[in-house]
């Protein structure tokens, strides 16, 4: 979940970025592409379209759904937007490696994955 | 068959009307708590088609002072009789 | 009844929810119960009972100091895989509710059914 607690800043574009203390936005209203692509350079990632893409199918899961996705529910929502090609855990463990659901709902501008160890 | 926990009293909740709509034919009703006052001649009948299934926790009665006041209708547990039953279901659902 | 035959149609989680939105937290935390272990790939079934059927009424909002709903939880229970939305049909009577009058698709259980859903998985929460 989304916490008021400010552990850093992040200067995007002469604009102070508030980051709690897991690396996610504390203002969802921060977000830009700028900032998705200095917190995708933190966890050593530089985005190209098919990153562009499933940050795309996060920021509308939020916004019908006012939760960012868990694992399970992410691979669905990919699949349904994107293909089943796509739509796959494999696919997003390549773009975004470790914990694919925490990694891209950070770079989306999303809250933490509420349901999701 | 299913054990089904009930510890709101049947004068003061309606939690006793959604157990009863979710017991099953074999099911039994173990009350609790403030839910052994469905035990009282006066209330049990809330509980009418339950016989033989109908069971109150003897601690909780003791406590309330109404061990005396149960009706014939309602077999009175202790705890390790709860636990008998517990462990003669399938597992328990709790109405809280 | 043999254990074996008891088994066969069990599904996970059975998940009732009992209270409606906006007055207290409990239909929340029975939503949020049922996706975790969503999340986690069990099979899960929600029933609404009594006054819980109000959550599936259309047109809901945030409440009056803006706090979240639920509404679009319950919209998002099929990304969760969690299909089976079972409702009291005699609770949607006594509210007065019609199909047309819920957001989501439900499956109506009446006075006779409904008792033998608790048996049909390993695990039943009350919320």
């Amino acid at each position: 979940m989304a916490t008021t607690e400010i552990a850093r800043h992040l200067t995007v574009e002469g604009r102070d970025i508030a980051l709690d203390p897991e690396g996610y936005l504390v203002e969802l209203a921060d977000w830009s592409p700028a900032v998705a692509e200095r917190l995708a350079a933190e966890e050593g990632l530089t985005l190209v379209d098919e990153h562009w893409e499933v940050i795309e199918v996060l920021r509308d899961f939020y916004a019908r759904f006012e939760q960012a996705p868990a694992m399970r529910p992410l691979v669905k929502a990919v699949g349904l937007a994107l293909g089943p090609e796509k739509g796959r855990s494999i696919h997003l463990m390549r773009l975004f490696p470790g914990s694919p659901a925490k990694v891209a709902a950070r770079l989306a501008g999303l809250p933490k994955p509420a349901n999701c160890l | 068959m299913l054990l089904h926990i009930l510890n709101r009293s049947p004068a003061t909740s309606l939690v006793y009307r959604q157990a009863l709509t979710a017991i099953g034919p074999e099911d039994r009703l173990l009350l609790i708590e403030d839910g052994v006052q469905g035990a009282m001649p006066q209330l049990v009948r809330h509980f009418e088609g339950l016989e033989g299934r109908l069971f109150a926790l003897r601690e909780d009665l003791a406590s309330r002072g109404l061990e005396g006041h149960c009706d014939p209708a309602v077999q009175v547990v202790d705890v390790d009789g709860f636990v008998l039953l517990t462990e003669e279901a399938d597992r328990t659902v709790s109405w809280y | 009844m043999s254990e074996e035959s008891t088994r066969e149609n069990v599904a996970d989680l059975l998940v009732i929810l009992r209270h409606g939105p906006h007055g207290s937290s409990w239909l929340r935390e029975g939503l949020d119960a049922a996706l975790v272990a969503a999340a986690f790939g069990r099979q899960v079934s929600l029933l609404f009972m009594g006054e819980a059927v109000t959550a599936l009424v259309r047109g809901q909002q945030a409440g009056a100091l803006g706090q979240k709903g639920t509404a679009a939880t319950l919209e998002m229970l099929a990304m969760y895989d969690i299909d089976t939305l079972l409702v009291e049909a005699e609770a949607l009577a006594r509210f007065g509710l019609a199909e047309q009058d819920l957001m989501l698709p439900v499956n109506r259980l009446d006075a006779e059914s409904l008792p033998r859903l608790p048996a049909e998985h390993r695990l039943v929460l009350t919320f």
